[in-house]
């Protein structure tokens, strides 16, 4: 018996599967290596990757056979993943020199990609790939230094989900959500568990442990997380008041338990305690509207956030981006299928505002007269949004933010951590991450 | 014919058989290629990528010692070391002295012993599987069947996998479920020790627990060492439950944050390549000296027979 020679193939399994795929790196120089910007004759097979629910996979999917139809030499293999599993799996890959050629990207990893040179500048692409008609306010949120490493496909604005169904059952009035404070969301969400008899508790958390919600909060009260050269920025005093107010909410019963929190995070927006009545309120992105409804079958509708002191302090997120690889061996049938994707009637009838509020204008407009009732709300509630000042893209390394905020947040609303000590944590850690990438 | 005699004859036939020489070395290669390409090259990339700053994006920066000298202020790899000695610690015991008591009792030459011996260890081949994680959150879930089977006994269940306090508990009890493996080569153990030291000790009076304590335990502790460092280690590398149960983040409140797990964050989660590689071996060492522990002091408890 030897177990040292066990242990040592089993426990290394894993960081060894990364050194087989990063020792082509070590002799390449980095990513690179992919092929030329030009049309092939000959048969070629692209992959597509992105994350998202049942419902995207499905329309992307048919998107792609509706683009194979139109070119025949070219088949497109889709992979899709749930978010957090998307991107641990993207960056090995990547690593391996075998990314897929085009990614769907998000607003909190473009710079940790495109900083690293791992993504294709679209400028060079514009043959085979229009920009012209997307939203210029969207545009340069894809853009380093005048490069387009990412083409922003649609926006989408942090919301509030009722299921008006448990208002009307527990007779209670929708608040008017052009004038409503904290407390009052803090006041209806208790007086639902009240009159549930503890049936439902009025709201899931809807903040503190998520990026997007530390954005508005602070927003609102003059302050930013990022800088723009990428320090963080945040108010330690504003963290600690946000976690407080929400400690609150748990604390008297407005608020699922931390417990419930945790649970809940693992079951997705079609499967959670939103969807199947649990909860009357809770924070999505204004397009995830489609599928909360498609999933509850409840009747469900949008507010906008709480307001303080009447600071606009929304903001419109490049809800997501399509970029190419830098080592795609086929760039130009690449940028061609991002061009099918973003700048198409044919898959704009198949994706509608899925993948958020179409960032091409044109399209926008196409799809306005034939959006469902769903879709409308999520058109609707965009144009009715009062966004703050323009927001500072997550900077390359501080790509974690999110993890990093749920940990914390789950610390504090379990008690184990003081909301002092997490907000310290919480500044010295991300500043770290930013420091380390530099 | 003498060993003496069989050896030279051995000798002889090898040397007229050189092409004999060269078929080995083609049926060994496949191996070699395996050892080389799928473990030694690897683990030589990670060795030298612990001394890197690495992003998986870019060439990998050589940095000396930074990675380790890290470690020791690192908050996070205290607390996922913590966890991950509970885990090892409490588990591996409670999973071996269920294994020997279940191999007792089979041992007792019941009817349909395959059958028993087939069920008991069925859940070695499927707990570190991803399916087997998915199925326990459900289990141990607000909603599951552990609480459903609370609530028959008139107990109110919690959230098993979602309290920090409990969700290790968890982890423990699958690990523990696994028994299987050690089970049946505690069995095969019991049926080494000869019959004869039984009867002896049955003319001379002793009772079933001193029969217990003086023959079976002192003849299976050859056994007993065996299973003992392979279930630790085993419990070492433990990733993929936590992984499943925790949706990847080692919560809540990192209380399932194992360290293979943490090695797994900081890589593909903060494009810290470099610092896992360096925690991977970080884990390699710890399992080496339990390891050597272990073997050193089982001069002091193993008795072999011969």
């Amino acid at each position: 018996m030897r177990p040292s020679d066990r242990l040592s193939r089993r426990a290394l399994a894993k960081a060894g599967l990364l050194g087989a795929a990063g020792a082509p790196l070590l002799t390449s120089c980095g990513i690179g290596g992919g092929g030329e910007m030009v049309l092939s004759d000959e048969p070629v097979e692209l992959r597509l990757s992105w994350w998202g629910s049942d419902l995207r996979a499905q329309q992307t999917n048919e998107a792609i056979a509706a683009f194979q139809a139109e070119h025949p030499n070219i088949t497109v293999r889709g992979e899709y993943k749930e978010f957090g599993a998307y991107w641990d799996g993207l960056a090995t890959t990547f690593a391996a020199n075998d990314s897929p050629d085009v990614v769907q990207m998000d607003e909190q990893y473009f710079k940790s990609y495109s900083d690293r040179g791992a993504l294709v500048d679209l400028n060079e692409a514009a043959e085979f790939l229009d920009l012209s008609k997307i939203d210029a306010n969207l545009l340069p949120t894809g853009q380093v230094d005048g490069a387009q490493f990412a083409l922003p496909i649609g926006s989408g604005v942090l919301a509030f989900a009722v299921n008006a169904d448990l208002f009307a059952q527990y007779e209670l009035d929708l608040p008017d959500d052009t004038t409503w404070t904290w407390d009052d969301y803090a006041a209806i969400s208790l007086e639902l568990t009240e009159r549930s008899g503890g049936e439902i508790t009025g709201s899931g958390i809807t903040g503190g442990v998520d990026v997007g919600s530390i954005r508005y909060w602070t927003r609102q009260r003059g302050n930013e997380l990022f800088a723009e050269n990428g320090d963080v920025t945040v108010e330690p005093e504003l963290l600690v008041e946000l976690w407080e107010y929400y400690l609150g909410l748990i604390d008297s019963g407005a608020c699922v338990t931390a417990e419930q929190m945790v649970e809940d995070t693992g079951a997705g927006v079609e499967g959670g305690m939103l969807a199947t009545g649990r909860t009357a309120f809770g924070q999505v992105h204004n397009t995830q509207i489609t599928a909360l409804r498609k999933g509850s079958g409840a009747d469900m509708r949008l507010l906008q956030l709480p307001q303080h002191d009447g600071t606009p302090a929304n903001f419109v997120k490049p809800g997501m981006y399509w970029a190419v690889s830098a080592g795609s061996e086929h760039p130009a049938e690449a940028s061609l299928l991002v061009d099918f994707l973003v700048n198409t009637k044919a898959a704009a009838d198949i994706i509608g505002t899925e993948r958020g509020v179409p960032a091409n204008t044109e399209i926008l407009e196409y799809l306005i007269p034939q959006l469902d009732e769903s879709d409308r709300m999520a058109v609707d509630y965009l144009e009715a949004t009062v966004p703050g000042d323009p927001l500072v893209v997550v900077p390359n390394g501080a790509s974690n933010v999110n993890p990093l905020m749920t940990r914390l947040g789950q610390e504090v609303y379990f008690e184990e951590t003081s909301p002092e000590d997490a907000a310290e944590a919480f500044i010295t850690e991300l500043q770290g991450e930013v420091d380390a990438a530099k | 014919m003498t060993a003496t005699d069989e050896l030279r004859g051995l000798r002889d036939s090898r040397a007229k058989s050189k092409p004999q020489n060269k078929a080995a070395f083609w049926f060994l290669l496949p191996w070699f290629l395996g050892l080389f390409a799928v473990t030694l090259g690897p683990m030589a990339a990670s060795l030298y990528l612990s001394f890197t700053k690495y992003n998986l994006l870019q060439p990998p920066e050589f940095i000396g010692f930074a990675n380790f000298e890290r470690m020791l202020t690192d908050e996070r790899l205290h607390s996922s070391l913590a966890v991950t000695f509970t885990y090892v610690l409490v588990s591996v015991p409670i999973q071996l002295a269920l294994a020997l008591g279940l191999a007792i009792l089979l041992d007792r030459g019941i009817r349909g012993l395959a059958f028993y011996r087939s069920v008991f260890y069925l859940p070695s081949l499927l707990g570190a599987s991803v399916a087997i994680a998915v199925l326990w959150r459900t289990v141990f879930g607000t909603d599951g069947l552990f609480n459903e089977g609370l609530g028959f006994l008139g107990i109110e269940g919690r959230g098993w996998i979602s309290d920090p306090e409990t969700a290790l508990s968890t982890l423990i009890t699958l690990n523990v479920w696994t028994f299987g493996s050690p089970m049946v080569i505690f069995l095969a153990g019991l049926r080494q020790i000869p019959a004869m030291y039984y009867e002896a000790a049955a003319v001379d009076g002793a009772s079933p627990l001193r029969r217990f304590t003086s023959v079976t335990l002192p003849l299976l502790t050859p056994i007993i060492f065996f299973n003992l460092v392979l279930q630790i280690i085993h419990a070492f590398q433990s990733f993929t439950q936590a992984f499943i149960v925790s949706s990847g983040t080692g919560g809540p409140v990192d209380s399932t944050l194992f360290i293979s797990l943490y090695l797994y964050q900081r890589g593909f989660g903060n494009f810290d390549m470099g610092y896992a590689s360096a925690l991977a071996w970080l884990l390699l060492v710890i399992i080496a000296a339990f390891t050597a522990i272990n073997f050193w002091a089982s001069k002091y408890w193993v008795y072999y027979d011969d």
